[in-house]
């Protein structure tokens, strides 16, 4: 397990409506292979890549979380101490969409780090019948500074470049992964070293 | 050296016998190579202020003389970047005019500047000499000395020879004598002329150079008469006066109150200030920057230097080092408890072996307590304190035990106020505490969010506050676990008596509030999930609908109830959080498997008796009932009725539906609960080791395991061919029940039935810690597909009964129903036109069709049970019992850091309330503090390290208040004689406060400077013994008058005396070139110092 390589270990959540494919995408950047029959996830699932961005090596903790509402209530207790999420929508549907908003407000309420990195990715491109604009997509994802792109699982495009994007940025957000980095003190002791500096003459 | 062949044998003859004094030249030469000091770079004099503010760099290099070491040591002010840059950029321009003028060495700019005389800080030779730029050649070793003076004299002359040879311009001392009498001898080696820095040092001023005057003397004489008329000497003096009395404001720091009697204020609120003065004395600097000889006279018998008249006034305040700070204290002492290794048992038998052996001595001791005839009079004695400390714990009730009595009472009502019996009782005593309690509200100022806490001022706030308060003041640590037992013992029996803690955020744990308060939400939940539960079923018991508001148990004054508190104090020690392993051994140990049963129950029946019982208790039953219902027949009678245990529940469901399962499945079941049960059992006495369990179900927690063995009982029971029949019949064979509302208007496929939201059971809710054992154990079934499945499998409990509440709610319904309602995405509608018109026509997405898949899998398995009769996904008693056991289990040292955000984040509060926004130097301390804190509180590991050292900070933020604050008081405006100038005394103090040495605007007729001698003035009269009252308000009208009358100087002789005596003249002939030379004198007490450096022409002479 403790590969000496391995920079950090990434805990990064995919979410979304039900059906836009958020397994899909994360069974094509884990095992690259596409099931047409994916099963609707029951909770949340779990998956491991170690992936190398810029020469350092990330072991990404991926959780693959159910979509249906009733499971809303019981998911975001894996939000905790996620540094990156993929946001996940239907190009071909507008209701997948319209719910963004839902999704972001609950990412808002339940992790844990602030700042952690945001990803719009609009699945299903490979699909004739598209409801959504790429522009759509990129306007909610400027308003929201996400990352954005479109991706399809079934032909490949643009899965692993979403996931390389979310952890490079991850990689690059200082703060966000590094156990507990010392940050700048001030020092008080510009009063105190008055009396203590060499040679004060009269003060002794 | 190839070319002279013949000099060889000499050159080399030349280096083996060459001396250790040689060698010695030849290495400084080699470092002053080295640090590149050869060239004789000349820099302007410094800007004003530099060499206080400025950066000084310093190296080092060793180097020894034959076998004695010295360390050679270049110091220099850093020029400031952007100045280099400047003169980088000009210096193109410069250079021509650079060269046709002589330039005048650093070292004659910094002797005569007079920009930076009396820097406020430098090393001392900077100070002697005004030097920016110089090397010293000192013993290596601290205790080392070169003494006597032919060494010194070597030494210098090796020096010398190193400078002239290296063609070095930057002056070089050596240090004589013991290091603590800082005594140089120095030179310096300019292309036309020599510096000689000399150097007196004596324990005892000689009277006739104890002045200007003969000062001056010394001066000329050294200078000798050559030349004449001579230039005048300037001048620049500086003396100190010293203000340690501070007479018109002593420190008065409230202490913490340690008077048990006054009531609550000694253990609510964190002190806060330093208990001594943390200013100590005050120096004042007059300046006379710059005289002539000719304008000033000072002798022995008189003296110009009024410090009233000195131009320039400068101050500088002596601060305690490390004042005693009450908060920083109490909060060091508080988390130095973390050291302490013993369990809270240990450190209870400390005063309880003894007392255990006759605990029924005891009890009845507090039983007497009780019955004192104090109790019969007052009412008021608070009943959840007499219930809850004297009973249960026999062995807190020895002598030892640090908090008792009234203290006791006080402490608990503080922390639970809701268990003060409300409006009947009228004792003054008890309004009065109850008033102390509400009173102390802090502002609640906005500390960042960051910060993993707990609510203020709720229960998690005051216990913090209460045991760090009471572990400096009432007891150390035995009061800390004193109260900490109280607070557990209150903790189970409020879950025992179906009473909400106080002071606790409602709903399910926060995760953004720190681990205690999370346990205690989730305590709370239980409590109220219970409640729920127990009014849902037990309405026919007669238990009023809401349950009690208040945790009062009634007056326990008539000797019946008070019996029955007694029984039903026993009773709870039994299952006293301090014995569940005990208790649970006893349980899944040696007794057999119905009496473990038996004994489950039992506790079941108690707990859920809790209201109940109490009411018969009241209404003045025997307390006998109290044990009626523990075997297994009572249960079952009671059982219709009575399903509030999931086990019981699963039990009635199988034997409901006998008509189906047979004799044997449901005895099987039983069974299988039984083990269920003990595991059960098993998992509260112990956390489950992940580590320790290899495999994979064995890395499970109770809770889960338990759900599988659940869904998998389920499995061995359903039809396994898909929709079978059998099940079909199931869903249409009963009434709906548990039916929430009507679904938007859709309507059941299979039948003409409108669908039905079905009432659901609400999820667990879940603390920090279980979350994460929840993932790592979900995480730890790996990425296999055996691994997914499982996981899936494990989290399907919610999906199954929801699944079943909706088939409840729902008869007839099929998968495709459930789907439309719970994952509408998965229902795919196409309009299809077709001769008859429009239609539309749906079907199941492409991935709930897969036969075999989890959702239909489910599907099969669930029967239609309406939520409040399913097995509950939520187990109230398990995770209550969970939580008392993790209270019950922390040692002392768990407990402090537990705490510590609460304790942190209040004192946080707390300096933010002494927070004063001008200055800024507090700003950033208290800025620091906060995130610090936010990283601490928030970091995975509770470290008691980072704790400390953001206590640290802490108690810088406290001292500089306290400074403030004694700076403030001291420098009042009530001294001042204007008004209008109380801003700028504000000034004086803000900036007194965050630099060492301050300039006084306007020097002694600034408002700060007449506030300044008027100190000086009370002190003296203090010291002479005058009283101050008879004179004040003449000396207000004119001071002026008063100051040259009165017999006692303004001022206290001063405590030291500085004078730098400068001129150009010419040495050592009259014909020489005029160089600079310059005497420095200090008088102390017992320090004479006169250092000098006079310039000689080494051309004309």
């Amino acid at each position: 397990m403790a590969d000496p390589d391995i920079l950090t270990t990434l805990k990064i959540l995919i979410i979304g409506e039900s059906g836009v494919g958020k397994s899909s995408l994360l069974l094509r950047f884990t095992d690259d292979t596409f099931d047409p029959e994916q099963a609707a996830t029951i909770g949340v699932d779990f998956k491991v890549k170690t992936l190398t961005v810029d020469g350092n090596k990330a072991k990404l903790a991926i959780w693959d979380t159910a979509g249906q509402e009733r499971f809303r209530t019981l998911t975001p207790s894996y939000y905790r101490g996620a540094q990156g999420v993929i946001l996940v929508y239907d190009v071909c549907s507008k209701s997948s969409f319209n719910k963004l908003d839902a999704w972001l407000n609950e990412l808002e309420t339940f992790s844990t780090k602030h700042d952690l990195i945001k990803m719009l990715v609009g699945n299903k491109i490979d699909q004739a019948k598209r409801e959504v604009t790429k522009e759509d997509g990129l306007k909610f994802a400027r308003k929201h500074q996400m990352l954005f792109i479109e991706a399809s699982a079934k032909t490949k495009e643009g899965v692993q470049c979403a996931f390389e994007e979310l952890v490079e940025k991850i990689i690059q957000t200082p703060g966000l992964w590094e156990t507990d980095g010392k940050r700048g003190t001030v020092s008080m002791n510009d009063q105190g070293a008055g009396a203590s500096a060499c040679g004060g003459y009269c003060i002794i | 050296m190839a070319a002279d062949d013949d000099g060889d044998v000499f050159e080399i003859t030349d280096f083996t016998t060459a001396s250790e004094w040689e060698r010695f030249i030849s290495r400084v030469e080699e470092i002053l190579h080295e640090w590149k000091l050869i060239s004789c770079l000349c820099k302007g004099p410094a800007i004003k202020g530099a060499y206080a503010n400025g950066v000084w760099e310093e190296k080092t290099e060793e180097l020894s003389f034959a076998d004695f070491k010295f360390s050679l040591i270049h110091i220099w002010l850093k020029a400031k970047d952007e100045k280099r840059e400047k003169s980088a950029e000009k210096e193109s321009g410069d250079d021509e005019e650079n060269d046709d003028r002589e330039v005048t060495p650093t070292v004659y700019g910094d002797l005569m500047d007079m920009e930076n005389d009396f820097p406020s800080r430098a090393h001392c030779l900077c100070r002697w000499y005004g030097l920016q730029d110089f090397v010293i050649l000192t013993p290596a070793n601290n205790s080392d000395a070169v003494l006597g003076e032919s060494k010194i004299k070597l030494l210098l002359s090796s020096v010398n020879i190193a400078l002239t040879d290296a063609g070095c311009c930057v002056p070089m001392f050596v240090q004589a004598h013991q290091k603590w009498r800082r005594l140089y001898q120095g030179t310096c080696v300019l292309p036309s002329a020599n510096i000689e820095f000399g150097m007196v040092q004596l324990k005892r001023t000689p009277p006739q150079y104890n002045h200007l005057a003969g000062l001056l003397d010394v001066f000329k004489a050294k200078m000798g008469s050559v030349a004449d008329p001579r230039p005048p000497v300037s001048v620049a003096v500086r003396f100190l006066y010293e203000l340690c009395d501070w007479v018109n404001s002593p420190w008065s720091q409230p202490l913490p109150d340690f008077d048990d009697e006054v009531g609550c204020k000694g253990f609510d609120q964190l002190p806060f200030g330093a208990c001594e003065d943390p200013v100590c004395s005050l120096s004042l600097y007059c300046t006379w920057p710059c005289l002539s000889e000719d304008m000033i006279v000072e002798n022995h018998v008189y003296s110009d230097l009024d410090p009233l008249q000195a131009p320039h006034w400068s101050v500088r305040i002596q601060m305690t080092e490390d004042p005693l700070c009450l908060l920083g204290e109490y909060l060091s002492t508080f988390l130095a408890l973390c050291h302490r290794k013993e369990t809270l048992e240990q450190l209870l038998s400390g005063f309880g072996t003894e007392m255990r052996e006759d605990s029924t001595g005891d009890i009845s001791n507090a039983l007497q307590r009780l019955t004192e005839p104090t109790v019969g009079y007052n009412l008021h004695v608070p009943t959840l304190t007499s219930y809850v400390s004297q009973p249960q714990k026999p062995t807190r009730k020895s002598k030892d035990a640090p908090i008792q009595g009234e203290l006791l009472d006080q402490i608990l009502q503080f922390l639970f106020p809701d268990s003060v019996k409300p409006s009947d009782n009228s004792s003054t005593e008890t309004e009065e505490n109850t008033s102390t309690v509400q009173q102390p509200s802090h502002p609640v100022k906005e500390l960042p969010k960051q910060l993993k806490s707990a609510p203020v001022n709720g229960l998690l706030h005051k216990l913090a506050v209460c045991l760090c308060v009471l572990n400096q003041n009432n007891g150390g640590f035995m009061a800390v676990v004193q109260i900490w037992q109280e607070f557990i013992l209150e903790m189970r029996y409020r879950w025992e008596h179906n009473y909400l803690i106080e002071g606790i955020e409602p709903g399910p744990p926060n995760l953004g509030s720190c681990l205690l308060q999370q346990k205690l939400q989730m305590l709370n939940c239980c409590i109220e999930h219970k409640r729920k539960r127990e009014t849902l079923h037990k309405g026919y018991t007669g238990v009023p609908e809401s349950p009690p508001s208040s945790p009062y148990r009634g007056p326990s004054t008539s000797q019946l109830s008070r019996s029955l508190s007694h029984n039903e104090a026993e009773n709870v020690d039994q299952s006293d959080a301090l014995n569940p392993i005990a208790e649970n051994d006893q349980a899944s140990g040696s007794q057999s498997e119905s009496v473990a049963e038996n004994s489950n129950q039992t506790n079941d029946s108690k707990t859920k008796k809790g209201p109940g019982s109490q009411k018969i208790g009241s209404s003045g039953e025997s307390s006998d009932e109290e044990f009626f219902e523990c075997n297994d027949s009572d249960g079952d009678q009671l059982g219709e009725k009575d399903e509030d245990t999931s086990e019981r529940n699963q039990t009635e469901e199988s034997m409901l539906e006998g008509a189906e399962d047979t004799e044997n499945q449901s005895g099987d079941e039983n069974e299988a609960e039984i083990d269920e049960n003990q595991s059960e059992t098993e998992m509260e006495c112990e956390p489950v080791n992940i580590s320790q369990t290899g495999s994979l179900a064995g890395s499970m927690t109770g809770s889960e395991i338990q759900e599988m063995v659940g869904t998998d009982a389920r499995h061995s029971i359903s039809n396994t061919s898909v929709l079978s029949d059998s099940a079909y019949k199931d869903s249409f064979s009963h009434k709906p029940e548990g039916r929430l509302a009507l679904f938007q208007d859709l309507k059941l496929i299979n039948c003409d039935e409108r669908m039905y939201i079905p009432v659901t059971q609400e999820p667990a809710p879940m603390t920090e810690d279980m979350l994460e054992e929840h993932a790592e154990v979900l995480a730890k079934l790996g990425t296999s597909a055996e691994g997914a499945e499982l996981r899936a499998r494990m989290q399907s409990a919610c999906l199954l009964s929801d699944m079943e509440s909706f088939k409840a709610a729902n008869p007839g319904c099929v998968l495709e129903d459930f789907v439309r309602w719970y994952s509408p995405r998965d229902w795919i509608e196409e309009t299809i036109q077709d001769e008859n018109g429009v239609k539309t026509e749906g079907h199941l997405s492409q991935r709930m069709q897969i036969p075999g898949n989890m959702w239909v899998e489910v599907w099969q398995t669930a029967r239609p049970v309406p939520a409040r009769k399913q097995k509950r996904l939520f187990d109230d008693t398990k995770e209550a019992e969970k939580v008392l056991h993790f209270l019950s289990s922390l040692n002392l040292s768990d407990i402090v850091v537990h705490l510590m955000p609460m304790l942190i984040h209040a004192a946080l509060l707390k300096a933010m309330d002494n927070d004063d926004p001008s200055i800024n130097v507090l700003k950033q301390v208290i800025e620091q503090a906060c995130l610090k804190a936010s990283q601490v509180t928030r970091s995975p590991q509770q470290d008691a390290k980072r704790y400390e050292e953001l206590i640290r900070i802490i108690m810088q933020a406290e001292i500089i208040i306290a400074r403030n604050l004694s700076l403030r008081s001291k420098f009042t405006t009530d001294l001042l004689e204007r008004e209008d100038a109380q801003q700028e005394l504000e000034h004086f103090v803000v900036t007194i406060l965050q630099n060492s040495e301050v300039p006084v605007r306007g020097g002694p007729m600034g408002p700060a400077g007449s506030v300044i001698s008027k100190l000086f003035q009370s002190a003296q009269r203090a010291s002479y013994m005058i009283l101050d009252e008879e004179e004040s308000d003449e000396r207000m009208d004119d001071d002026e008058e008063s100051r040259l009358n009165s017999s006692v100087p303004n001022f206290p002789r001063p405590l030291a005396r500085e004078y730098i005596l400068r001129t150009f003249v010419p040495r050592p002939a009259p014909y020489s070139k005029q160089l600079p030379q310059r005497m420095f004198c200090s008088i102390e007490e017992d320090d004479f110092r006169i250092a000098g450096a006079f310039t000689s022409d080494s051309v004309f002479q």
